[in-house]
């Protein structure tokens, strides 16, 4: 193990300009192009229909009434929660009354939900593509030699990923190829894109896909296709229903409160 | 935009506006205003709104126009900027009538427009037509009941009529949405101080309430206190002790005096952090101070 230790393989100096700058350079052009592809494609955010919309925000209405509901006196709670849960079991807001019962709608048909799947594709192509063909190139050119040794200790199984053309079993795993170079750079470019393209850029590798806000009006899109609406419409009624015995009206003593703040700041 | 940034709501005050319009032809003239920022266009539509607020009818329609150009003129945002600027640069009631039938075709047309359908509702408001108007807002906040703005406005149109109940019905709804906004508990407050009948003492205790909840939200909200020191002078004089017990009312009505005159006195010296208040606002709770207290 003391060889491990005390490995040195002599560096070309020249591999600075030749294998490090190249593929750092080629990473960071694709990504701005990547970006600005994704801007050129980018397309308007979908209109809504009224019924849609009708639905969202009316069920976002009752979760506000939940979570909100101790800023308002106990009878009118009474009143908004009594209306809305009578409105949501009889399915007044529902876009499709007839689908009720039906299965939840296939992405497929939908053309709502066809969009947003579009979308999310394209996105991921664009992630995709260009990836795989800087590999293949990186491959193709820059294989069979070590470039820099890591900082940090790995194990074992890393060798054959990160020293992917030099078979040797002695080489300690810390001496890698352009490989890991590449894939470095790909976690660490998102602070150079951020300074290029400004902090919302689409070049940055997000692992995380984005669900696109499409509604200005109502927010977050939560009927993302594939749920059914009576469904949550039943499951809200059903949380008005318990929360109801949890309601405690902000407004009760609170001159005591205010008045002990106030002597204690005072 | 640093004057922005420091006067988040220029147009709030006839003195920021006159400043922001006064600035409008420098900027457009400027290559500022080339820049394809957000920033860029947001500032472009404060200006419209401030010219033509101060009848600055040239700067308006250029920026306007240039808005149009980015956006397109069927952009609902820019239509609805559109139909202000005609809305403030008519000259006779059948103009306004005029444009009011474009704002229906324009929502027959495309439904969804919610610039055009709240431009709609404000030009009936402002053709003196409040009943059609609550149509209108009542089916808006059929389709998005979490629109706080037009619960807020649906309020003062049920204020302006006398409908105290229904305001404050639409006033809870706005708490709904946004649950920790002090200045709607104060309006709440304000609201039920006015409706209180009779010196009826329920009510002017849940006033009270409101008004203790705001400043318990926010510390320095000066119409939160004048609220509280008013309906707690109102309570001393009228209600002996029901629905709130008079040292309670007694206390309150101390604290909100003695946080006035601090309010009062550190904005005045200027001190530094103490400088947001509106002149007029300083000069009524000084007034209030000023009236003895009712002591009982």
């Amino acid at each position: 193990m003391a060889e491990m230790h005390n490995q040195f393989v002599l560096r070309d100096p020249q591999l600075f300009y030749w294998i490090l700058f190249p593929i750092s350079g080629v990473m960071v052009l694709t990504g701005v192009l990547r970006h600005y592809a994704a801007v050129l494609m980018h397309s308007d955010p979908q209109k809504h229909d009224m019924k849609a919309i009708r639905e969202q925000c009316n069920l976002l209405q009752g979760i506000n009434l939940r979570q909100n509901f101790n800023q308002i006196p106990f009878h009118s709670f009474i009143v908004r929660k009594n209306y809305l849960v009578s409105a949501y079991r009889r399915g007044a807001y529902l876009k499709d009354p007839d689908a009720v019962g039906q299965p939840a709608s296939n992405p497929m048909s939908d053309p709502a939900g066809m969009e947003q799947m579009m979308s999310i594709l394209k996105g991921n192509m664009a992630m995709i593509i260009p990836q795989t063909m800087i590999m293949g190139w990186i491959n193709a050119f820059f294989s069979g030699f070590v470039i820099m040794k890591l900082p940090f200790p790995l194990t074992i199984p890393f060798k054959s990923m990160l020293q992917s053309g030099v078979a040797t079993r002695d080489l300690d795993v810390r001496w890698v190829s352009s490989l890991s170079w590449y894939f470095l750079n790909l976690f660490g470019l998102r602070v150079i894109f951020n300074y290029l393209l400004g902090s919302d850029n689409s070049a940055a590798d997000q692992m995380t896909t984005q669900i696109h806000q499409t509604t200005p009006i109502c927010g977050a899109n939560m009927f993302a296709p594939g749920q059914d609406s009576n469904k949550m419409y039943l499951a809200e009624a059903e949380n008005l229903e318990v929360a109801t015995g949890q309601h405690e009206w902000v407004l009760i003593e609170v001159e005591y409160r205010l008045l002990v703040l106030q002597s204690v700041c005072a | 935009m640093s004057y922005l940034a420091s006067h988040p709501q220029p147009l709030k005050q006839p003195s920021s506006s006159l400043h922001l319009a006064k600035y409008a032809p420098l900027f457009l003239d400027s290559s500022e205003a080339t820049r394809d920022t957000q920033e860029t266009w947001f500032l472009y539509e404060q200006l419209l709104l401030a010219s033509l607020r101060c009848e600055d009818d040239k700067s308006a329609q250029l920026c306007l126009q240039r808005l149009g150009d980015r956006f397109g003129v069927d952009s609902p945002r820019v239509r609805a900027l559109a139909g202000l600027y005609d809305e403030a640069t008519a000259t006779s009631r059948p103009a306004l009538e005029g444009i009011l039938k474009r704002y229906s075709a324009l929502l027959r047309d495309d439904p969804t427009n919610m610039p055009i359908e709240k431009r709609r509702i404000t030009l009936l408001q402002s053709l003196g037509k409040p009943d059609e108007a609550i149509t209108a807002l009542t089916k808006l906040l059929e389709h998005s009941p979490t629109d706080a703005e037009s619960w807020s406005h649906l309020a003062a149109l049920y204020r302006s009529q006398g409908l105290y109940a229904q305001s404050i019905f639409c006033l809870e709804e706005c708490l709904l949405v946004y649950p920790n906004a002090y200045n709607i508990h104060a309006r709440l407050g304000e609201t039920t101080y006015i409706s209180a009948a009779n010196n009826d003492s329920e009510t002017l205790a849940e006033a009270a309430r409101y008004f203790c909840r705001s400043v318990e939200l926010c510390d320095w909200y000066l119409r939160g206190w004048y609220g509280l020191r008013l309906v707690t002078d109102r309570m001393l004089a009228n209600c002996s002790g029901k629905g709130m017990p008079t040292k309670i009312v007694e206390g309150l009505n101390a604290k909100a005096t003695e946080k006035l005159a601090e309010i009062v006195r550190r904005a005045s010296s200027g001190e530094d952090g103490w400088q947001g208040f509106d002149a007029g606002e300083l000069e009524a709770a000084k007034e209030l101070i000023a009236q003895q207290s009712i002591v009982r």
